[in-house]
């Protein structure tokens, strides 16, 4: 599903954001990225998105070779996954309704399509009553639905989270995490980037742990730290 | 494009252009402010040529012999001119053709001529000459010649018309030039307000997939409405001056006839309109291009 081959990233500043990482997201994953600020986990996702280009090595994402993709070819490609950032990013002069159909409006889907398909992806983030809301009418964690909600209406088979709990409470995040595993069950690959150490720990997913623009762990059913706590013998 | 793309993309536009209102009157106005002086000099230009394709219509060179000359003279001049080695080709017409062609030009007010017959016209000679610059020593030639009442050499005016005309055409060209360049800067800065205040949704749309195209018709729209909006203002501007100063001018120079605003006025909207949708869509993708990149 998502594959980096010898990935290595450098910003023109001579930053390296990443050194030489590797690894690959199987289908119907739910993948943990993990790692403190700055230590390659945004350079990942935005690789992912294509909003930037590796230096070196080769990224694969849905079946695309991104490093051959035309960037007329982005928008296609990009409409088959779903993004959720950790500001939402809503469209605040449309309702929740809207932001939710235009997603759908941009692939130019038949309107019948949308008049089905946006009501289902609302019921599954529990938001139909809220409907006509417009986003700073929601609290953060219902305008986080909203943005799952955007994400899943195009039926992705990836979906890609940035902190989307960075910007809400304990209970509402693991709410929104839970509703995001639901979305998982039903097929959907996820790749979540993260720093909340007891929401991984707690769920006991692929965990892909970075620091310094190098994997440093990569396992099934990991946790936020390595159990050995490697990470403190070397500090 | 699909129908409903379009829809979206229209009314997105018109919700956009009304959204800030203020700013797109301002990009209005500039636009309507650069298509009347354009349209002033386009006006002028085509007004001068009006008034001088008289001039052009004329020969450029035509001796025109007494009324009162005999054939024995009338013969000596044909043949004379017809072997002059400066003279390329002429064409004589004789009393009845100019008798016709002056009933032609007084048009309506040919009663003047009732009464009189052709006796009184001219015969005449039209001559091209091989080489302009012989027309000094070709006219005093003839001026001289027996018989001949006049010679009427037109070409210099004509050059001389030529030479400001093309002057004006060039100048308003240049004008019409800057004033284009200067209105695309003021609605790519008018736009780019808005694209400004919406850069965040467009990260958005390009997030989810939405392709160049579908971010950049609606301001293409927003450019095109304000063009076209600018332009229709600018042409009743336009029509309110020609209407006022036309009359004026009239009054004050009797010899200039001025071509009519019905004549001028379908190509004026059209020139306007499209130069006012260009110019409005091309300061639309200016504006927005920077944030596409994402």
């Amino acid at each position: 599903m998502v594959e980096f081959k010898t990935v290595v990233k450098k910003y023109s500043n001579g930053t390296v954001a990443l050194n030489n990482v590797s690894f690959n997201i199987k289908k119907g994953d739910f993948t943990f990225l993990v790692g403190p600020s700055g230590s390659g986990k945004s350079t990942i996702l935005k690789l992912i998105l294509k909003e930037e280009e590796p230096t070196e090595g080769s990224v694969f994402v849905n079946g695309y070779d991104l490093s051959v993709l035309k960037r007329k070819e982005i928008p296609c490609f990009r409409r088959s996954l779903g993004v959720v950032f950790q500001d939402f990013r809503l469209l605040p002069n449309k309702t929740v309704y809207e932001n939710v159909e235009f997603a759908m409006q941009i692939t130019e889907a038949l309107p019948k399509e949308i008049r089905r398909q946006v009501p289902m992806a609302l019921a599954l983030v529990g938001l139909s009553r809220k409907a006509n809301a417009y986003p700073n009418q929601l609290s953060g964690g219902e305008q986080q639905r909203v943005a799952i909600a955007r994400a899943l209406v195009n039926n992705p088979s990836l979906i890609i989270a940035d902190e989307p709990t960075g910007n809400l409470d304990p209970e509402t995040s693991w709410e929104i995490m839970k509703l995001i595993q639901e979305v998982n069950m039903r097929g959907t690959t996820v790749i979540v980037a993260t720093h909340e150490k007891s929401i991984v720990d707690k769920m006991q997913k692929h965990v892909i742990a970075i620091e310094r623009g190098e994997i440093i762990r990569d396992q099934e059913k990991g946790q936020y730290e390595n159990e050995v706590k490697d990470s403190k013998i070397c500090c | 494009m699909k129908l409903r793309t379009a829809k979206f993309v229209v009314k997105e536009g018109f919700v956009n252009t009304y959204r800030n209102v203020l700013m797109s009157l301002a990009s209005m106005g500039i636009v309507a402010a650069s298509l009347v002086i354009l349209g002033f000099f386009w006006i002028i230009t085509v007004n001068i040529k009006y008034n001088t394709q008289f001039l052009k219509d004329q020969p450029e060179m035509q001796i025109f012999c007494n009324p009162e000359m005999d054939g024995h003279q009338l013969g000596m001049l044909e043949w004379t001119i017809g072997r002059d080695k400066r003279i390329k080709e002429y064409e004589k017409v004789d009393k009845k053709q100019a008798f016709e062609k002056a009933k032609e030009m007084l048009g309506d007010d040919k009663d003047v001529l009732e009464g009189l017959d052709e006796s009184f016209m001219p015969v005449s000679f039209i001559i091209k000459l091989n080489n302009s610059a012989d027309y000094g020593e070709v006219v005093e030639k003839y001026k001289n010649y027996p018989g001949v009442d006049s010679v009427r050499y037109s070409k210099k005016a004509i050059d001389y018309i030529n030479r400001i005309l093309r002057g004006l055409q060039i100048g308003s060209s240049l004008l019409i030039a800057i004033l284009v360049v200067i209105a695309v800067f003021i609605i790519a800065n008018t736009i780019k307000l808005t694209v400004f205040a919406r850069r965040k949704e467009i990260s958005i749309m390009k997030y989810i997939g939405a392709t160049d195209w579908f971010i950049r018709l609606p301001f293409i729209v927003e450019g095109i409405i304000i063009g076209l909006i600018g332009a229709f203002v600018s042409f009743l501007a336009l029509f309110i001056i020609y209407k006022l100063g036309g009359g004026w001018v009239q009054n004050d120079f009797i010899m200039v006839k001025l071509v009519g605003m019905k004549d001028v006025a379908f190509q004026l909207i059209m020139v306007s309109c499209l130069l006012g949708s260009l110019v409005g869509a091309s300061g639309s993708i200016i504006s927005i291009r920077k944030y596409l990149r994402v």
